[in-house]
């Protein structure tokens, strides 16, 4: 908690000094700052598991109240060098990886728009793999206090680094829209109790396609991960030392952690679908996603959600229904494997034009703990648990 | 009564009477009288000022310029939401890099003499408002 203090006075400072429109910093505007940032508040009832937002986070919340979850800060900063190029540097601080709140970059590019129907980005970027993965930090852009964690929580990376394209074509009143990317990537996740596995990644690429026709926004995508995966922690440590004592007799056996991990979970060669639907007329709002991630082991994530939402004046109450189902060896169900379902009901308050405040209850029903979860009792295999969250969200 | 305060009592009588006058009924998206864009559609001005394509019929580049005073109102008539709605769309496209806001400007006059200036910028203005030098291209009922 002595950790968190200065990140959650320094969120609040910001808070505080907010305004409502992205600041030029120059008179002719070409040098632009802005912000975004969360303060949230998370309460698990769960003493037999600890919450977490995305598999990047080593430590979940436990049974009681906790800050770290949700709370981030983020800023940009960009210069338009002619209408045609820019380039936008943005930073974030939340609780990742590393075990702790330390800043990374999560975009540097240059971009260049030679025309309204084509724009050519080079540099760190979003990596954009569902509708609103590459904003999943930003809390004040959407409805909920974070995005379902069924759904994103899964995700591998954040950012990668190399080069999209994307190309519009209005057809009447309707817009096409394709997006094509590649780079290089890395990132760390973890997967269960003490398996801490790094993603080199030597080569991400795909696609997407969308569809804009009056209130709606469709999605279809395709990307492949390709990485050199090797993990750390307790487990893999142990399974090396078992490994050097069999070697120690026997000098042909040539089983590492790595190589015999790395086999079962297959994640070396990951491939993405996703599908998406979005629906934004007025008030309402209403988004559906499909995903199904494929390892090389014949493994498979398959997660998705739906969320309904309504504003009425300053107010919008919403539902989510969300799901997460992963399947070893193609086959379904079997003891690894993690599976849950959760229904979540929340509002979002507009305060003023650049902030709102939201509170969500989530009741997670864990058919078979797994990887989104910390510190679980070895004894425990699941059942219902309430995450009742509290967020504020600003932008400046 | 000494003039400041009849001044004052004038000033309260005057904004009261416009008050009470009905604000006119549209929002008119405008254009430079010589720019050579004669109409857009409803879906063409939700392009271009929702940041999804930003082409004008001329095939030129669209430079959109939101005017604090009535963007309010502005956004309400076109896509039937609130200013912190608007926030909240564009922190997503701002912040995942994939489309800038309007510019925005804040004196009404300022935006006069921009899109005076520049053949390619759409502003908009009260439609019982129009100045003789700016193009109707669209009308937006409240």
């Amino acid at each position: 908690m002595k950790r968190l203090l200065p990140v959650c006075a320094g969120l609040a400072m910001a808070a505080l000094a907010c305004s409502a429109e992205a600041r030029p910093l120059t008179d002719d505007g070409r040098l632009t700052f802005s912000g975004f940032g969360t303060l949230g508040l998370i309460h698990n009832n769960l003493d037999e598991a600890d919450f977490t937002r995305d598999i990047s986070q080593p430590k979940g919340a436990g049974e009681g109240w906790s800050a770290r979850t949700d709370s981030m800060l983020g800023a940009q900063v960009g210069y338009r060098f002619t209408d045609e190029l820019d380039t936008v540097v943005q930073g974030i601080s939340r609780y990742h990886d590393s075990g702790d709140f330390s800043p990374e970059v999560s975009w540097a590019y240059l971009r260049y728009r030679p025309d309204p129907g084509v724009q050519l980005r080079v540099g760190r970027l979003g990596w954009d793999v569902y509708q609103l993965s590459d904003s999943r930090y930003v809390g004040y852009a959407y409805p909920w206090v974070r995005p379902p964690v069924d759904h994103f929580g899964t995700l591998q990376l954040t950012y990668i680094d190399g080069v999209d394209v994307t190309f519009k074509q209005p057809i009447g009143s309707d817009l096409v829209l394709l997006k094509l990317y590649t780079g290089r990537s890395d990132g760390d996740v973890f997967i269960g109790e003490g398996i801490e596995t790094h993603f080199d990644v030597d080569k991400v690429y795909g696609g997407h396609l969308d569809y804009e026709t009056g209130p709606w926004r469709f999605r279809a995508g395709y990307t492949e991960v390709e990485s050199d995966i090797t993990f750390s922690g307790d487990f893999p440590d142990q399974l090396d030392a078992q490994f050097d004592q069999i070697r120690a007799f026997n000098p042909f056996f040539d089983l590492t952690a790595d190589g015999v991990l790395g086999d079962a979970f297959g994640f070396d060669r990951l491939k993405l679908y996703s599908l998406g639907a979005v629906y934004d007329q007025g008030p309402f709002q209403l988004q559906a996603m499909w995903n199904r991630s494929k390892t090389s082991a014949d493994g498979a994530v398959d997660s998705g959600f739906v969320s309904a939402g309504y504003r009425i004046d300053r107010v919008t109450p919403y539902l989510i229904y969300s799901q997460v189902e992963t399947t070893s060896d193609g086959e379904g169900g079997s003891e690894g494997d993690f599976k849950q379902k959760t229904y979540s009901v929340g509002a979002r308050y507009d305060v003023t034009a650049n902030m709102a405040l939201k509170a969500q209850l989530d009741r997670v029903h864990i058919q078979r703990p797994g990887f989104l979860w910390r510190d679980i009792d070895s004894d425990w295999n699941g059942g219902w648990g309430s995450i009742f969250s509290l967020g504020l969200d600003f932008i400046f | 009564m000494n003039r400041v305060q009849r001044l004052l009592i004038a000033s309260t009588l005057f904004a009261t009477l416009v008050a009470a006058v009905p604000a006119s009924a549209d929002i008119a998206v405008v254009v430079n009288a010589n720019s050579g864009i004669d109409h857009l559609t409803r879906s063409d001005a939700v392009n271009i000022f929702m940041g999804r394509y930003r082409k004008l019929p001329t095939g030129n580049v669209a430079l959109p310029v939101d005017s604090s005073s009535l963007k309010a109102r502005f956004y309400r008539a076109l896509v039937n939401k609130d200013l912190a709605e608007i926030n909240s769309y564009w922190a997503r496209l701002v912040f995942s890099g994939e489309a800038s806001p309007p510019q925005q400007i804040a004196s009404g006059d300022d935006v006069h003499q921009l899109v005076l200036q520049n053949m390619n910028a759409l502003s908009y203005v009260d439609s019982a408002h129009v100045p003789d030098d700016m193009h109707v291209v669209l009308t937006l009922g409240e």
